[in-house]
């Protein structure tokens, strides 16, 4: 125990004990005890009065002196309303260089709380979404910001990564939002105006849209004049078979260009809607009529329908994805080898299998063939026939229907593809 | 005690459903907006899939406004609401029907631009449509900020705009005549356009109906069919009654 504390405690029952010795010579000791036992209560009381005076007073007041046990605390308590002056000095200043360097920011920064209300923004956020200072707080962002793709994102952020939405402020202008939940309750809000590059990705596909399409009409009339060329016996022997290999070239550019169109076509990555459906069973056996057209193609290619159910979506899309993946793994596989398609539907929904005994990808390979032009192995792949879009196509459309592309391939034991569509695609019967 | 803990929580209910049925309008405007703004962009590009898209999308509209309608029935049934909570709910089936025919506007822009995209030779005051679309889709826009907003300096000033909108729409219909007149083969082609315009028109004037629904919301004024300088004298007196009241 401090000595502070112990005198105090030898002076009171000094002062108990003498104020019991003076009662006894008057015959009440009792008594006695009793009135300097109020006198010190008072005395307490008294500094205490003096302490709350003091604490009320705020900063500018002196320091009350006292004695016995008093001035300790008071000196602590002095201390330690120092202590926090200093810190909340210290806090306004973090607070301060916080709050300037978020307005520096170059990105907009929205805070949300769980009902989707305004909480705070940054000076970017107010400039890019067109706030209005103060009277937006609490306001539901949905109610300012409506485009319909950036509230379904806002209900169920956890199906994409971000989404492009018109600036609500100006045209032309694009905005990538992304949701980061953080803290129990809230999320943040991170605007970034990106339409530069929503410019060049227009101006890209635009470009390949026209100028496939400008291919087009020359290439047909070039082959018409083949085609005459071929049939006209007046021709000499001997150009028949460069003939022929135009022929060839300029099918695979027809090819090549339509490969294009249909890509760029897909490319602007909607989603389909639900409202058609579309036969399962017919766009397989279509598939496999196409590869038995091919000039080389293995002699078993088998259809499994494990389920009855059908697709919902664009069939040419469905047909194109299918045939696609079908000319693929017949272009791969060796003619004594073997292709399976097989449908079939589970708990998580569709599986569209496509198999072949071909001759397989490298692991390396797996994650780049659905790139477009990318070829597995250089020269072989383009005398097999195909354009390099192929696997880009299927890529895009089944991304238009909600549904993924699953690559397992093993060199030298055959490559499976898988389409895994969501359950809502499927149209169970 | 209890009785009043029970019907804080009914109010409270009553107070989220209120908000719920505000932001099903806003989203059923984002909507439209977006329709509006695909429909004008098919009539600048020329590109008859994302004009037919359009026309064929609005069913989505239309369901909207039954589910909406529904829901304000309901609450008039159950909540029998007075006032503020009477006007918002009037509000907003007068703001659903007026979104609802922006949505079959944007929806015959959609299919006249389909149209207008198979005529190969493209037409100059496809300009002046792109100004009047953007000066509609801000209209448009402007309206529904005001209505989630509650502002009725926002929405004065899209029943304003209005005005502009008409003079853009007459100086197209006149530009359009003129072309006709001059080569009778293109007559098809410029009716198809001052359609569009029209639907375009009709589009700012749904707008407004909607600022106007907001400055009833706010301060309980029908101001359809009034002077400007009326409604300003109004709006000040209402505010004067208002100070002086608390």
């Amino acid at each position: 125990m401090p000595k502070v504390w112990t005198w105090t405690l030898i002076r009171y029952g000094g002062a108990l004990a003498g104020g019991a010795f003076i009662g006894f010579l008057y015959d009440h000791s009792l008594l006695g005890i009793l009135l300097v036992a109020l006198g010190l209560l008072f005395w307490q009381l008294y500094n205490l009065y003096r302490l709350e005076r003091w604490l009320a007073a705020g900063r500018i007041a002196e320091v009350p002196d006292g004695d016995g046990v008093w001035p300790p605390v008071f000196a602590k308590i002095q201390f330690i309303k120092g202590k926090a002056k200093r810190r909340g000095k210290r806090f306004r200043k973090l607070l301060k260089d916080l709050r300037a360097s978020t307005e520096a920011f170059p990105d907009g920064g929205v805070i949300l709380n769980s009902n989707h209300e305004i909480v705070n923004y940054n000076q970017a956020a107010r400039v890019l979404l067109g706030l209005k200072n103060r009277r937006d707080r609490g306001q539901r962002i949905e109610n300012l910001l409506r485009y319909p793709d950036f509230i379904d994102y806002l209900n169920s952020p956890g199906d994409r990564q971000a989404v492009d939405i018109p600036s609500p402020v100006g045209p032309d202008t694009w905005l990538s939002c992304r949701l980061i939940p953080y803290g129990p309750e809230q999320t943040l809000l991170l605007i970034r105006d990106v339409s530069q590059r929503v410019k060049i990705e227009r101006v890209r596909r635009d470009f390949v849209a026209n100028a496939s399409h400008e291919l087009r009409s020359p290439l047909t009339v070039i082959m018409g004049y083949l085609d005459a060329l071929a049939e006209d016996g007046r021709i000499p022997e001997a150009w028949q078979p460069p003939i022929r290999v135009m022929q060839d070239q300029s099918v695979r550019m027809r090819r090549l260009v339509e490969d294009l169109l249909q890509l760029s076509k897909l490319e602007s990555g909607q989603s389909v809607p639900r409202d058609r459906v579309v036969d399962v069973a017919a766009i397989l056996s279509t598939a496999r009529k196409e590869a038995f057209a091919l000039p080389e193609h293995p002699d078993a290619i088998e259809i499994e329908l494990d389920s009855p159910a059908n697709l919902l979506g664009e069939e040419t899309e469905l047909q194109s994805v299918v045939s696609n993946l079908v000319s693929n793994a017949v272009r791969y596989t060796p003619p004594e080898g073997e292709v399976t398609i097989r449908w079939s539907v589970d708990a998580d929904g569709g599986h569209l299998e496509v198999r072949d005994t071909g001759i397989g990808i490298s692991e390396e390979d797996i994650s780049r063939v659905t790139e477009r032009f990318y070829r597995a192995d250089g020269g072989r792949a383009r005398q097999r026939g195909g354009t390099g879009l192929g696997l880009a196509i299927v890529k895009h459309a089944l991304r238009r229907h909600d549904a993924d592309l699953e690559i397992r391939s093993r060199l030298g034991q055959g490559s499976s593809f898988v389409c895994h569509f969501p359950r809502d695609r499927l149209a169970l019967s | 005690m209890e009785s009043e803990s029970f019907s804080h929580h009914i109010s409270r209910r009553f107070n989220a459903e209120l908000e719920h049925l505000r932001s099903e309008v806003l989203r059923m405007g984002g909507l439209v907006e977006q329709h509006l703004d695909t429909a004008v962009e098919a009539i600048i590009s020329g590109d008859s899939d994302l004009g037919l898209r359009v026309s064929n999308d609005d069913h989505k509209i239309n369901r909207l406004e039954v589910d909406i309608d529904e829901e304000c029935r309901k609450l008039l049934a159950t909540r029998m609401p007075a006032a503020a909570d009477l006007r918002l709910i009037v509000m907003v089936i007068k703001t659903i029907t007026d979104l609802e025919r922006v949505g079959d506007e944007a929806a015959k822009i959609g299919y006249l631009a389909s149209h207008l995209a198979t005529d190969r030779e493209r037409y100059a005051s496809y300009s002046e449509l792109k100004a009047l679309g953007e000066h509609v889709q801000e209209m448009l826009h402007d309206a529904l900020d005001a209505f989630s907003r509650m502002d009725v300096d926002d929405a004065l000033a899209v029943i304003e705009e209005d005005k502009l909108v008409d003079e853009e729409y007459d100086q197209i219909t006149r530009q359009c005549i003129s072309l006709m007149m001059e080569d009778s083969r293109t007559i098809r082609r410029f009716m198809d356009v001052s359609w569009v315009a029209r639907a375009l028109e009709r589009i700012g004037d749904h707008a407004k109906n909607i600022a106007e629904y907001v400055v009833y919301l706010v301060h309980g004024r029908d101001i359809r069919h009034t002077e400007r300088e009326v409604v300003l004298q109004e709006l000040e007196a209402a505010k004067g009654d208002r100070s002086a009241s608390s």
